[in-house]
């Protein structure tokens, strides 16, 4: 086996040994050492997909195939693949688990073990989910990623906990019924459900699509808005990352409703081009998403449900991005979940700090925490500033990218709703940097302190990456040319 | 053939919507256990003999014995579930809605109905079911073995008395 | 045939009506697991009439295996958090859940 064999297998292989090491001490050992183990898995989630990315582009292959312990020679075969697309989001699933590890240090005392656990079966789901290449076996690793997502909310077995992995956990299971009827609809006509299948053969054979396959393109779509967040099936989302403990929560908004939701959408994109019916329901799916997530989080008074409702805004752009079909859309959306991930992950580790060491949450009870906390003050206007896609910072670039495509692509009437919802962006961020950091500093509040250990690590890096991407960007734009891509 | 399918079929469709209808929790776990079985008869008849062992044994069984351990942890009693949960009053609309939507449905499907054959244009398939999923399905297997061990762990998670970690 | 297949077609998507109706009007939260079972074994019934009309039965079989098992992994864990919660409130109603509000 070739050095790709060792890295690209390192991808499940990783997780599983640290799921056995974990579970394999006693009580008290386990407690200690979970949490370095969870964070080398993910650095070494991070490092395999860099080192495989520059292994894969330098060879010249489009995609690379693999296989866990069977024979990949073996007439039709399953087989995992990678292709640079999922080496990206490989690197992105790495990158949030180790956020989510800095931050759990400080936020969970009891259980450790078991959010180990529980991140690894995580981890394996989001990693399998991206390197199949079957509908069915991406609906079972979507399972997984749900699973473990609900135990995860319901850890600390809190009254809101639990209720918030309940009703995640009923949309979920409506979310699993759409997609299983689609699918079945779709296997109906096709016998078969791999991506090399010839769907456009099959299903527009006869004379225009049959009525099953439009049902079937709508549960599809149906089940990945719910699980994406995406209006109007994004009830759950606000109250399981209220509920859930910060680390969860960064965990949530970081990749989990982007891997289970948008790539599900990139698939769908990838398999059906040929059916314009499938972009135009997301990109109107994305749209509504924008406009209604930012004014909800309008209106909203406790910090993690205005970040939560943040992100149905930005899961809009995403989709904006994917609908489109054009390279320059897709690269946007790519570079949007990476920035996101970066930006929410930013302001979920200020909550972080701020419920550690105000011990609320609720913005109308702070103010002019500025001066007491001066870092977690300037990471999160940095992640608003980026947000709202102010030049030069990270989160400009995926929107310009986002909203030239939607242009080039003939939506001229989206790009410009698009970007005028920065404007909305901007408005609910100011009004929460303004309530929770600027303004007079309450007595009450005088003795506050800032975060230290490893939350500060983790706001501190996450701001780093934020400006040196968005200053930088400039480098990815010669590669991406050199490439071919733009 | 045909007359135990529409039979079961039948029988499917009836336990489905008493378990919906009853008041008694364990009667409604009971009907479902009874549309398990009857599904578990029609997949043997189409062909699915595999499939419907499974289906039997574990939707049947095992979750049916889930479902009464629930229920036994949080026992009410029969009176009191029909005043608390008013279910009688929030599911009497369902078969007038079922008689609606079947009505609907006839009409679509029946406009629709031109589907493929029963041995349609597809492939013919390698070898019996244990081939197919030992061979082709591989992903699918190892997914499997990772929910497995993710229920595992959720059950530890959940089930465990308070004060340990 | 084609009667058997509309029949078929019918009722599953009764099946899933009713599971859905119960899932969303009930104020039981066991019930609410019982009505997202049933709609799976209508699920269940179009994988396998998809199997049989496109002939791909085994594959089919195979689909409907590892349905099943996540069916119940899911069925455990929903019964598992109910069970909590139960000890939580006292009460398997929903209608306590109401905590998380906007």
């Amino acid at each position: 086996m070739q050095v790709i064999d060792y890295i690209t297998l390192s991808f499940l292989v990783v997780p599983l040994i640290i799921i056995v090491i974990n579970n394999l001490f006693s009580k008290e050992l386990s407690e200690r050492i979970s949490l370095y183990l969870a964070g080398a898995a993910a650095i070494i989630q991070m490092a395999s997909s860099v080192a495989d990315f520059f292994l894969l582009s330098s060879s010249h292959l489009h995609h690379y195939d693999f296989s866990l312990l069977w024979d990949l020679t073996r007439e039709g075969s399953e087989r995992f693949a990678v292709n640079s697309l999922s080496l990206v989001i490989l690197f992105c699933i790495g990158f949030v688990s180790f956020i989510s590890v800095l931050v759990a240090n400080q936020t969970i005392e009891k259980k450790k073990t078991a959010y180990v656990s529980l991140l690894m079966t995580l981890i394996l789901g989001m990693n399998g989910m991206v390197i199949v290449t079957d509908l069915f076996s991406l609906y079972v690793f979507l399972e997984i990623v749900g699973i473990s997502s609900f135990v995860l909310v319901a850890l600390f077995q809190t009254e809101t906990g639990l209720e918030g992995a309940f009703k995640y956990l009923v949309m979920s299971s409506l979310a699993s019924l759409f997609m299983l009827t689609g699918l079945a609809f779709l296997f109906m006509q096709t016998g078969s459900l791999q991506y090399s299948l010839d769907w456009t053969r099959f299903l527009g054979a006869r004379n225009g699509l049959s009525p099953f396959t439009y049902l079937a393109f709508i549960l599809l779509i149906a089940g990945f808005a719910v699980k994406t967040g995406a209006v109007p099936f994004h009830s759950w989302l606000p109250d399981a990352h209220q509920s859930a403990n910060t680390a969860v929560s960064i965990l949530l908004s970081g990749i989990v409703i982007k891997v289970a939701g948008i790539y599900g959408f990139i698939v769908l994109m990838a398999l059906f081009r040929g059916f314009p019916a499938v972009s135009a329901a997301i990109r109107i799916l994305g749209i509504v998403s924008i406009i209604i997530g930012a004014l909800f989080a309008l209106r909203q008074t406790h910090f993690k449900r205005i970040v939560a409702y943040s992100s149905v805004s930005q899961m809009g752009y995403i989709l904006l991005g994917v609908s489109t079909g054009t390279t320059l859309g897709l690269l946007g959306a790519i570079i949007h979940i990476f920035n996101h991930a970066t930006f929410k992950s930013t302001l979920f580790s200020n909550a972080a700090a701020l419920h550690e060491q105000v011990g609320t949450l609720d913005i109308d009870a702070m103010g002019g925490l500025e001066k007491r906390m001066p870092v977690t003050g300037f990471s999160s206007v940095t992640a608003f500033l980026s947000t709202t896609g102010i030049p030069p910072l990270a989160g400009f670039w995926s929107k310009l990218f986002i909203v030239m495509a939607l242009w080039n692509s003939g939506s001229k009437g989206f790009a410009a709703v698009a970007l005028f919802s920065s404007i909305l962006t901007a408005a609910y961020f100011l009004r929460l940097q303004k309530k929770v950091f600027f303004g007079k500093l309450s007595d009450r509040l005088a003795e506050v302190r800032e975060i230290g250990g490893s939350i500060k690590l983790a706001e501190i890096l996450l701001t780093i990456v934020t400006i040196a991407v968005g200053a930088g960007f400039p480098l990815v734009l010669l590669y991406l040319e050199g490439r071919g891509l733009l | 053939m045909e007359a135990v399918l529409y039979i079961c079929l039948g029988l499917m469709f009836i336990s489905g919507v008493m378990a919906v209808m009853f008041r008694s929790m364990i009667k409604s776990a009971i009907a479902l256990a009874a549309a398990s079985a009857a599904l578990g008869v029609i997949m043997y008849e189409l062909g699915g003999i595999w499939a419907a062992l499974f289906e039997v044994s574990v939707c049947s069984g095992l979750v049916t014995v889930i479902f009464v351990s629930a229920i036994s942890l949080s026992n009410m009693d029969k009176e009191e579930l029909g005043k608390v949960f008013e279910d009688k009053k929030r599911m009497a609309l369902l078969p007038y809605i079922l008689i609606a939507a079947g009505a609907v449905l006839l009409a679509i499907v029946l406009a629709v109905g031109p589907l493929l054959p029963a041995v349609g244009q597809v492939v013919k398939p390698i070898g019996d079911l244990r081939e197919i999923l030992w061979n082709n399905r591989q992903a699918d297997i190892w997914g499997q073995v990772i929910v497995l061990v993710t229920g595992a762990v959720a059950v530890v998670v959940l089930f465990r008395e308070r004060d340990e970690i | 045939m084609n009667l058997l297949q509309n029949m078929m077609l019918i009722i599953g998507f009764l099946l899933i009506i009713s599971g859905a109706y119960c899932l969303i009007r009930t104020y039981h939260m066991l019930k609410i697991i019982i009505g997202m079972e049933i709609a799976m074994k209508a699920v269940t019934m179009f994988i396998i009439l998809a199997g049989y009309i496109s002939g791909n039965m085994d594959l089919a079989q195979a689909f409907v295996i590892t349905v099943i098992v996540i069916e119940v992994v899911v069925a455990v864990v929903a019964a598992g958090i109910a069970v909590n919660l139960y000890k939580k409130y006292g009460s398997m109603d929903i209608r306590n859940l109401r905590k998380l509000k906007g």
